[in-house]
C-alpha cells in the first residue's frame, strides 16, 4: 500500500522539489547577496549579510509599500470579494434558474477574462471619457480622473470584479448544502429571518468561508499584471504594492538581489496570512 | 422561507443592478474591437468594421503567439490535473505517516506568489540551462500551479464515498481502474473547476515567460499582448480591444464547455471543520 | 494489478524523458548558412529601423557576405524592459544575440557585468572611427577606458515652442532664451494672455522614468555647472547649490506659477504622446523641454503631420540657469551597435557594424528613424539637414552631455523620478527633496561614495 502512495506521490514530489521549493531555498539565499542583473555586480556575487535588509527597512518607500499591499489586500480581498460573493450568492438563492443562470454568467464573465484584459477594460472605463465617466455627467456630476485621483480605489474596485465571481460561486455550493428541513424547522420555531442566517445558514458555511477567505488572500498577494498594467504601480507610488515594488528594484534598478529580499518579506505574509487562518479554521487534514 | 414580494422584487432589482456594474467595464472593449478609429472614449462605432479582426489574425506571428499560449496553458492544465490527481488520491485514502505535514507544507505552497521568486528561478534555468525553452516553461508553471491543484484536488476527492471504489475493487478492478471508472467520473466538476483555474491562470500570466523566454518567436498571447500595450508607439486601441476579445475567447470557450459541472465544483466545505 | 502500475510506470516514464529532451533544442540553421542575429528594441507597429532593414540593405550585405543569414529580431518593448530583457539574453551563450542595441548609457553597466566584448582593438584598424562625432565616443567609453560599441543614433534635448501661441501672447518669434528666468517668464506671459493652453510642458511623472530625469532634472541641473557624478573622484554629488536651484525651478514651474500640464497628461506613461501628437497640433501647448526626435511625429508618415512644421513650431536651445559658458546646453543619449562577449561569430558581427556605418547606410537610415546621425560628414548631405529641424538638433550636440557613466546611475535615477514628482506635486518643498534625495542615494550606493558639493 504505502509503496503505491509513494508511487503516486514521486511525480509531484518532483516537480515541486525542482520548481518550487528549490527556487524558494535560493530565494533565501540570494536575500543575501548583491546579485544584480548588470553592472559590476553582476559579474561577481558577493555575500552581503543583512545588507539588503538594512536598506530595506530603511526605505520609506518600502514600509509604505507594506502598509499599501495590507490595504489592497484588505479591501479587494477580504472584505471587497468575499462579501460581495456572499451577498450576490444570498440574493441569487432561491430564485428562478434562468435568471440565477443569467446573473451568474455576467458575473463569471469578469473572472474568465484575463487578468491584463481586465486591466485594460478598466484604463478604459475609467478614462477622462471612459464609460463611468460618460454616466456621471450623464446624471450631472464632473468627470473624475479616477486612476488619477483614486488611483487605489480604482485597482481595488477592478480586482473585486475581477475576482468576486470565485467567492460567489464558493458561496452558492456552500449554501446549497444548508439542508431545506433545519431551515424549516428553524422557521416552525418561531425564528426571525436574521435569527436563522446566523444560526443556522452561518455555522455550516463558515468553513467555506474562512477557506474561500484565505485562497483569497493569497491568490491577491499575488496579484501583479492588473496592477502593473493599470498604473505601474502610480501615479508616484500610491499603488506600489510590494510584488510592484519588488519589479521596480529587480528589473528597473536591476536590483535582483535586493528585489529578493523583498521577495521574502511578501513570502513571510503569505505564510503569517495562511498560518492565521488555519488557526482560525482549526484544518482537519 | 417566506419572503415577502415587495422584498422579492428588492431582490431582483438588486440583481439587476449588480449585474449592469459587472456588464457596464467590457461596453468599451465590445465598441472599441469593431471601431478603427476607436480611443479610450466610450462611443458607438461611426462604422462598424471587422478591420481590426482581421488585421489581428492576418500576422502570422500574432497566430504563432496564439498556438503558443495554448500549447502552454493546455499542457500545463493536463500536467496539473493528472499530477495532482495522483497525489490527491494516497492522501484522500490512506493513513500516511507524513500526511498531515505534507498537507501544511502543500498548503503553505499555495500562499507563495511565484511572481516573487522569479529571479532565483531565472538564475535556476541559467544554471540547469533550460532558458528559452517553451517546455520547461509549461513544466515550471504546472509546478507553480500544483499545490493549489493538490489541495483542492484532495478536497474534491475526500467527497467521493469510499464505498463505491470499495465494490469496484471487489469486482477486481486495480486501484488505478477504480481511479479512472469510479472516482474520477465522480469528481469531474472538481477536475473542471482545477482545469480551468490553472488554464486561466497561466493564460493571463506573462510575467513567467516574460522572464523565461527570450526568442521573439516563443513568446505566448499573453506577452504579446502586453508588449503591445506597453510600447511607446501610438496606440491603437482598436487593434488592442480585438487582440483582448480574442485572447479572451479560449477561457470563455472552456468555461462554457465546463459550465454544467462547474456549479458543483465550488464546494470547498467539506475543507474544513466550523 | 501488477500491469496497471507497469502503465502508470510507463507514463511516468515518458514524462521524464519529456523533461529530459526538451533542453536538447538548439538553433542549427539550415542551408548551412550562419546565422547573425540581430536585437533592438522596436517602439511596436511603426518600427522605423525595421522599415530601413527591410529596405534592400540586408540583401546587399548578404550579397556581399553569400554565408551569412542576417536575423532581425526586434524586441517590441518599454526601454526600461528592454535593457532588462536584452540583459537577460546576454547571460547566457544560448540566447546571446551577435549585434545587439545597447543605449548609450546601458553600456557602461553591460560592459562591467562582462556582457560585452571591448572594441579598441577592431576600431584601430577601421579608418570610419575617425568620422564619428568625437563628442558621442565618451558616450561608448566605459569606466575602464574601453570602448564598447559603435554610437549608432544621438539625440539632443531643448525647448519646442509653438510659433502661433507666442505671437498670440506678443512673444518674440524666433525665440532664444538666454536663462531659466526668461523660459520661466515667457511661460507666465502665456498663461496670462491665452486661454486653455498649457503654457509649459517638462516630464515630472514616474511613469515616464528616464525621461523625467534626462529631459527634465539634468537638462537644468547640467546648465547650472554641478553634475550628478563627479568623475575626478568617482563620488556621487547628493547635494549641491545646482540640484536645489533645479528642484526650485521645477517648483516654480508646477507648484508655485501653476504653468505646467494637468497632472492627470503629465502623470500617466503616455504624456509625451499626448504633449506631441494632440496638444501641440491642436495649439494647446506653448512650450515643451523635450528631445530632438519628437519632430518625427509631425512628418508625413508621422502620427500626427502638420504641415509646414518649422512656420508654426521652434526648436530653442535651452539655457544655461544664468546664461553663463557655454550659453545653451543638451543632454544627450543615443544608441549604439554592440557585439555580445557570448555571441558565437564576432567576426561577423564586425563585418556588420562596419556595414551599417558605412556613409550611405548611416545616413539612409537615420532618414528613417529621424533620429540624429552620428557621422560629421552627415551634415554635408543636403537631404539629411533639409529635414525640419535637423540643422538645430544637430547643432546642440556641441554642447552635450552625457550621463554618468556608472553602474549605480538607473538606481539612482530612480530616486531622483521619485523627488522629481514629489515637488511637482507640492509634496515636498525643494529643500526637503534635496534631503530626501540624498538620503536615497546613500542608500543604493553606500555613503561613502557620495559628497555635498559646494
Amino acid at each position: 500500500m504505502h509503496r503505491k502512495a509513494i508511487l503516486f506521490l514521486s511525480p509531484s514530489w518532483i516537480l515541486l522539489l525542482l520548481f518550487f521549493i528549490t527556487p524558494m531555498l535560493l530565494t533565501f539565499g540570494f536575500a543575501f547577496t548583491n546579485l544584480s542583473l548588470t553592472g559590476t555586480d553582476a559579474a561577481n556575487i558577493q555575500f552581503i549579510g543583512f545588507q539588503n535588509f538594512t536598506n530595506m527597512f530603511q526605505d520609506p518607500e518600502f514600509r509604505i509599500s507594506v502598509f499599501r499591499t495590507l490595504i489592497f489586500l484588505l479591501f479587494s480581498a477580504v472584505v471587497g470579494q468575499v462579501v460581495l460573493g456572499l451577498i450576490l450568492a444570498l440574493l441569487m438563492k432561491e430564485k428562478r434558474r434562468g435568471f440565477r443562470r443569467f446573473i451568474g454568467v455576467i458575473v463569471i464573465a469578469g473572472w474568465v477574462t484575463p487578468e491584463i484584459v481586465v486591466a485594460f477594460c478598466w484604463v478604459a472605463f475609467l478614462s477622462d471619457a471612459g464609460t463611468f465617466n460618460a454616466i456621471l455627467q450623464g446624471i450631472g456630476f464632473e468627470p473624475i480622473t479616477w486612476l488619477f485621483t483614486f488611483p487605489m480605489v480604482s485597482v481595488i474596485i477592478a480586482n473585486i470584479w475581477h475576482g468576486t465571481a470565485f467567492s460567489m460561486m464558493v458561496f452558492q455550493a456552500a449554501l446549497d448544502d444548508v439542508p431545506k428541513s433545519v431551515q424549516e424547522a428553524a422557521v416552525i420555531d418561531g425564528a426571525s429571518r436574521w435569527q436563522i442566517f446566523f444560526r443556522v445558514t452561518l455555522p455550516i458555511v463558515k468553513g467555506s468561508i474562512v477557506t474561500n477567505m484565505m485562497l483569497v488572500t493569497l491568490q491577491t498577494l499575488g496579484v501583479f499584471t492588473l496592477i502593473y498594467t493599470m498604473t505601474g504601480g502610480g501615479p508616484g507610488n500610491a499603488t506600489q504594492i510590494l510584488p510592484i515594488f519588488m519589479y521596480n528594484q529587480a528589473f528597473v534598478n536591476y536590483q535582483f538581489g535586493y528585489g529578493t529580499a523583498i521577495s521574502l518579506v511578501l513570502l513571510v505574509i503569505g505564510t503569517v496570512a495562511s498560518l492565521l487562518y488555519m488557526r482560525f479554521m482549526k484544518v482537519k487534514l | 422561507m417566506k419572503v415577502s414580494k415587495k422584498e422579492l422584487v428588492i431582490h431582483y432589482l438588486a440583481l439587476i443592478f449588480l449585474a449592469i456594474c459587472f456588464l457596464l467595464p467590457f461596453l468599451w472593449l465590445v465598441f472599441a474591437s469593431f471601431d478603427q478609429q476607436a480611443t479610450q472614449a466610450i462611443k458607438l462605432p461611426e462604422k462598424w468594421t471587422l478591420d481590426n479582426f482581421t488585421a489581428i489574425l492576418s500576422d502570422p506571428s500574432n497566430i504563432r503567439s496564439f498556438a503558443i499560449g495554448l500549447f502552454i496553458s493546455l499542457g500545463q492544465a493536463t500536467i496539473v490535473v493528472i499530477v495532482a490527481g495522483l497525489a490527491a488520491y494516497p492522501l484522500s485514502r490512506y493513513r500516511l505517516r507524513y500526511k498531515r505535514s505534507f498537507l501544511l507544507t502543500i498548503l503553505f505552497m499555495t500562499s507563495l506568489p511565484i511572481t516573487a521568486v522569479m529571479v532565483p528561478v531565472y538564475q535556476l534555468f541559467l544554471f540547469l540551462n533550460i532558458q528559452d525553452s517553451i517546455i520547461f516553461t509549461t513544466i515550471f508553471l504546472a509546478a507553480s500551479g500544483l499545490p493549489y491543484a493538490i489541495w483542492m484536488m484532495k478536497n474534491f476527492m475526500d467527497a467521493v464515498p469510499i464505498e463505491l471504489e470499495e465494490s469496484a475493487w471487489v469486482d477486481g478492478a486495480s486501484v488505478l481502474t477504480s481511479m479512472r471508472k469510479v472516482v474520477g467520473p465522480l469528481m469531474l466538476p472538481g477536475i473542471f473547476t482545477i482545469a480551468i483555474f490553472t488554464f486561466t491562470g497561466s493564460w493571463g500570466n506573462f510575467f513567467v515567460p516574460y522572464i523565461l523566454l527570450q526568442t521573439q518567436e516563443k513568446l505566448p498571447a499573453s506577452v504579446t499582448l502586453y508588449q503591445f500595450f506597453g510600447n511607446y508607439g501610438i496606440i491603437e486601441y482598436g487593434k488592442l480591444a480585438a487582440f483582448s476579445m480574442l485572447y479572451t475567447m479560449p477561457s470563455i470557450i472552456l468555461y462554457i464547455f465546463a459550465q454544467k459541472y462547474m456549479s458543483k465544483g465550488f464546494s470547498l466545505g467539506g475543507a474544513s471543520k466550523g | 494489478m501488477r500491469k496497471r502500475v507497469k502503465g502508470f510506470g510507463l507514463i511516468l516514464l515518458i514524462f521524464v524523458l519529456a523533461l529530459m529532451t526538451a533542453c536538447s533544442s538548439s538553433d542549427e540553421t539550415e542551408s548551412g548558412k550562419k546565422e547573425l542575429t540581430v536585437v533592438y528594441r522596436s517602439p511596436g507597429s511603426v518600427d522605423s529601423l525595421k522599415n530601413f532593414f527591410d529596405s534592400g540593405v540586408l540583401d546587399e550585405f548578404e550579397k556581399e557576405h553569400p554565408d551569412i543569414d542576417v536575423k532581425i529580431t526586434p524586441i517590441t518593448a518599454s526601454e526600461g524592459d528592454y535593457f532588462s530583457k536584452v540583459a537577460l539574453q546576454m547571460k547566457s551563450a544560448e540566447t546571446a544575440p551577435d549585434v545587439v542595441s545597447e543605449d548609450t548609457f546601458m553600456l557602461n553597466s553591460d560592459a562591467n557585468a562582462g556582457y560585452l566584448d571591448p572594441l579598441d582593438d577592431r576600431i584601430a584598424d577601421w579608418e570610419e572611427w575617425d568620422n564619428i562625432i568625437e563628442n558621442l565616443k565618451s558616450g561608448v567609453t566605459a569606466e575602464d577606458g574601453k570602448v564598447y560599441g559603435v554610437p549608432s543614433t544621438s539625440d539632443s534635448r531643448g525647448l519646442w515652442y509653438s510659433k502661433e501661441l507666442f505671437q498670440e501672447a506678443g512673444l518674440p518669434v524666433p525665440w532664444e532664451p538666454k536663462n531659466w528666468e526668461e523660459v520661466l517668464d515667457a511661460a507666465i506671459t502665456i498663461k496670462e494672455k491665452t486661454d486653455g493652453v498649457t503654457p509649459l510642458f517638462m516630464q515630472v511623472g514616474k511613469a515616464n522614468g528616464e525621461a523625467v530625469s534626462m529631459q527634465t532634472l539634468e537638462m537644468l541641473l547640467y546648465g547650472t555647472g554641478d553634475t550628478l557624478y563627479d568623475d575626478s573622484d568617482k563620488k556621487w554629488v547628493v547635494d549641491s547649490p545646482g540640484l536645489l536651484d533645479s528642484f526650485r525651478f521645477i517648483s516654480q514651474v508646477y507648484d508655485v506659477e501653476k504653468v505646467g500640464p494637468d497632472f492627470s497628461v503629465v502623470m500617466s506613461g503616455q504624456s509625451g504622446n499626448v504633449a506631441f501628437q494632440q496638444l501641440f497640433p491642436q495649439k494647446k501647448l506653448a512650450i515643451a523641454l523635450d528631445g530632438s526626435w519628437n519632430a518625427r511625429n509631425w512628418a508625413e508618415n508621422g502620427a500626427a503631420p502638420i504641415e509646414n512644421v518649422e512656420e508654426k513650431i521652434g526648436f530653442a536651445p535651452m539655457p544655461t540657469q544664468n546664461g553663463q559658458e557655454p550659453g545653451a546646453i543638451t543632454m544627450s543619449g543615443g544608441w549604439a551597435w554592440a557585439i555580445p562577449s557570448k555571441a558565437d561569430m564576432k567576426e561577423e558581427s564586425w563585418e556588420f557594424i562596419q556595414f551599417l556605418m558605412e556613409k550611405d547606410n548611416s545616413i539612409n537610415r537615420s532618414l528613417t528613424d529621424g533620429n540624429l546621425n552620428t557621422r560629421t560628414d552627415a551634415v554635408e548631405v543636403e537631404e539629411y539637414v533639409n529635414r525640419p529641424f535637423a540643422k538645430e538638433s544637430q547643432a546642440y550636440l556641441e554642447n552635450a552631455q552625457f550621463r554618468p557613466a556608472n553602474d549605480k546611475y538607473p538606481a539612482v535615477s530612480t530616486q531622483l523620478q521619485t523627488v522629481v514628482e514629489a515637488i511637482a506635486t507640492g509634496k515636498l518643498t525643494p529643500e526637503d527633496a534635496v534631503q530626501q534625495y540624498k538620503a536615497g542615494v546613500e542608500r543604493v550606493v553606500g555613503k561613502e561614495n557620495t559628497k555635498v558639493a559646494e
